[in-house]
């Protein structure tokens, strides 16, 4: 794992430096100093990174196989990347649904989906909780704190 | 006039029931608040602060007051129980607090952080009320380059938090440091990592990488082994923070309202660096350094007092300079303001009898905190005894509404799920959450403060070291460093 993690770290830390910084991070021309430049932090950070990975490299083959943490196992691994792939997909649909559908509806199926991936033992309570954690929010947020909670286009709340 | 005098002034002013009516309301306001992710005390003081415009001055003030401290407070209820700071302050609290929480001793966890932020609030008080001119005149003199070494020497806190392996501490600093970079250049206005995004020009919202961090995770890996938390226990349990275990952790709670004081009283620092820093050296002073990550009640009670220190104390550059010591305190000098009151060293010779009633107030503060903490512990019970596969989605959907209600903005809400993703990954590879928080804190302020050296010294790295608070700072970071490594070397040592 930590062989992997320096890798892992090498590899962004060379992509930062050749590629990411030179292209993403803009500078004026006219920068006498180079620890001025907006350039010069991100660059700093790079070179840290990866030699970061590499002292995780060289402490991950020393103890090669001894010392390393390990995950608490699952059953199911394969049912796991699929609730995984599930709970990432209900992310992106509440990230891309939420303005037209509106913050409350959509939190309120992003509960129910959440409960049954989940494999609540308390459906009937997780489905009132969805309903009502849901509004009791919108009354607080919208009414007391005065936040303009997205409402919308199909169905608006007072 | 005379001390007596002005005591006997300030105590007219606050020796009524408005005036203290005020207070508890306020410290209720703010528990309350600070206890609902995405809330946090500065929102909740934001919120509070129009309703102090038709009260009297003094009455105003002391609500306010009392929302920042029960905020401070409020914040480490989800902490301890849920696993989501409620303010970016209790970040540090989870460390410890969520693991006894787990093991069933939430209620523990909960007490102590009580009694610790109680104690800590009543030394910032003091520490406001004896040395608020003191040091005020000494923060005055911090410049850029006494910045930079300060927060240089606060990122040596990292090696305190960073659990088993330093590396992978520092991996997660780094990762903290390169995301705090996004954004508009501050010196040149120039992007970096924006993709042209007009989301991404004033950098991530806090909140929401610290909620993404922390409390997303949780759900995500309540999806990928939902049965995980089943024969561990979940409850507030009938075991209850005891004399002795305060008595035992009394030296790091005095060290951490010490450290919130300090660092309280300079402006533009802020309580969760505290409450790091303060766990940080509870840790390395322990005898039970072992336990800390894993349900240490020390842990608890270091990072509480470390960000309570810092509630009295930012009130010193505020009333004795009129300079905010943080946002909470900027939207409070606003309240001053409303009233026509001018804080600075005029308010001490033209609004004594102000002065020293926010002196008393801010005392019996202390102890309302203690009373309304206490039954917010007891009312915040049930949180505890939800079954933890109605509790996640519950969660989600809270945070899901607080990171939202901070800017308005649902392109945080994405960041949310972003940083969520990041820190499941991070734990899976058990990579610490909470040096990548440090960093991202304290990052920005020391690429600004390092830039705004160069600027001053037309690029000449002497300015860094020019006089005796930049030694001073700098001495103990080489003294810290010198140590990391020898404990470093020492634990391998000892493993081989």
């Amino acid at each position: 794992m930590q062989m992997q993690l320096g890798i892992g770290a090498i590899f962004a830390a060379l992509f930062l430096i050749l590629y990411a910084i030179p292209n993403w991070v803009s500078s004026p021309s006219n920068v006498r100093n180079i620890v001025l430049s907006p350039l010069f932090w991100p660059y700093i950070l790079g070179g840290l990174t990866g030699l970061t990975g590499l002292a995780l490299l060289l402490t991950g083959r020393q103890r090669l196989g001894s010392g390393d943490p390990v995950n608490e196992p699952i059953d199911d691994p394969r049912q796991g990347v699929l609730r995984l792939t599930a709970i990432a997909g209900l992310m992106v649909a509440t990230f891309w649904v939420m303005p037209w559908l509106g913050m409350v509806w959509t939190s309120m199926l992003a509960f129910v989906a959440l409960a049954f991936l989940v494999r609540t033992r308390h459906p009937v309570t997780a489905f009132v909780c969805a309903i009502v954690v849901p509004l009791v929010l919108y009354a607080f947020f919208a009414h007391v704190a005065s936040v303009a909670i997205p409402q919308g286009e199909l169905v608006r709340l007072p | 006039m005379s001390l007596i005098d002005s005591v006997m002034a300030g105590l007219a002013l606050v020796g009524n029931w408005e005036a203290f009516l005020s207070l508890a309301i306020g410290v209720v306001i703010g528990v309350v608040g600070g206890a609902i992710p995405g809330i946090s005390a500065t929102m909740a003081v934001a919120l509070a602060l129009p309703f102090t415009f038709p009260m009297q001055p003094i009455n105003g003030i002391l609500l306010l007051l009392g929302v920042y401290k029960g905020g401070i407070f409020g914040g480490s209820i989800p902490a301890i129980l849920i696993k989501t700071p409620g303010t970016p302050a209790s970040s540090a609290t989870i460390l410890d607090g969520h693991p006894l929480a787990a093991q069933g001793e939430a209620g523990r966890a909960l007490g102590m952080a009580l009694w610790a932020s109680c104690t800590a609030d009543f030394v910032s008080n003091l520490a406001l009320i004896f040395f608020a001119g003191f040091l005020a005149s000494f923060a005055l003199s911090f410049g850029p380059p006494e910045f930079f070494a300060l927060i240089l020497f606060s990122l040596t806190i990292i090696a305190g938090v960073s659990g088993e392996s330093l590396l992978r501490g520092a991996l997660s600093a780094l990762l903290g440091l390169l995301l705090a970079t996004i954004g508009l250049d501050l010196v040149y206005g120039t992007n970096r990592f924006t993709f042209g995004d007009p989301n991404l020009m004033g950098g991530l919202n806090f909140i929401a990488v610290l909620i993404g961090l922390f409390a997303i995770p949780e759900v995500i890996n309540m999806a990928w082994h939902p049965t995980g938390h089943i024969g561990k226990v979940q409850k507030l349990g009938s075991k209850w923070v005891t004399f002795a275990e305060y008595k035992r952790s009394f030296r790091s709670i005095i060290r951490g309202s010490f450290i919130g004081v300090f660092l309280g009283s300079i402006p533009g620092i802020g309580a969760a660096p505290a409450a790091f820093l303060s766990y940080s050296e509870a840790r390395r002073k322990s005898p039970n350094k072992a336990n800390f990550g894993k349900g240490e009640i020390e842990g608890v009670a270091a990072s509480e007092a470390g960000n309570n220190g810092v509630a009295g104390a930012t009130l010193i550059p505020l009333l004795a300079l009129g300079v905010p010591g943080d946002v909470i305190t900027a939207i409070i000098i606003g309240a001053f303001m409303v009233h026509g009151l001018q804080p600075g060293p005029m308010m001490f010779v033209l609004n004594v009898d102000i002065i020293y009633g926010l002196f008393i107030g801010l005392i019996l503060s202390s102890g309302i905190l203690f009373i309304v903490g206490g039954l917010a512990i007891r009312g915040f019970r049930p949180v505890a005894d939800i079954p933890k596969r109605i509790l996640m989605p519950m969660v989600l959907v809270l945070c899901i509404y607080g990171v939202f209600a901070v800017n308005n903005n649902i392109f945080d809400v994405g960041v949310m799920f972003v940083m969520g993703w990041v820190g499941f990954v991070m734990s899976r590879y058990h990579i610490p959450a909470a040096p990548f928080l440090i960093a991202f804190i304290l990052g920005p302020l020391l690429e600004d403060n390092f830039r705004q050296s160069m600027l001053m010294s037309g690029s000449s790295p002497d300015i860094l070291l020019r006089g005796p608070i930049t030694w001073f700072f700098w001495a103990l970071t080489v003294i810290s460093i010198v140590a990391i490594t020898r404990g470093t070397l020492r634990a391998a040592k000892s493993k081989d």
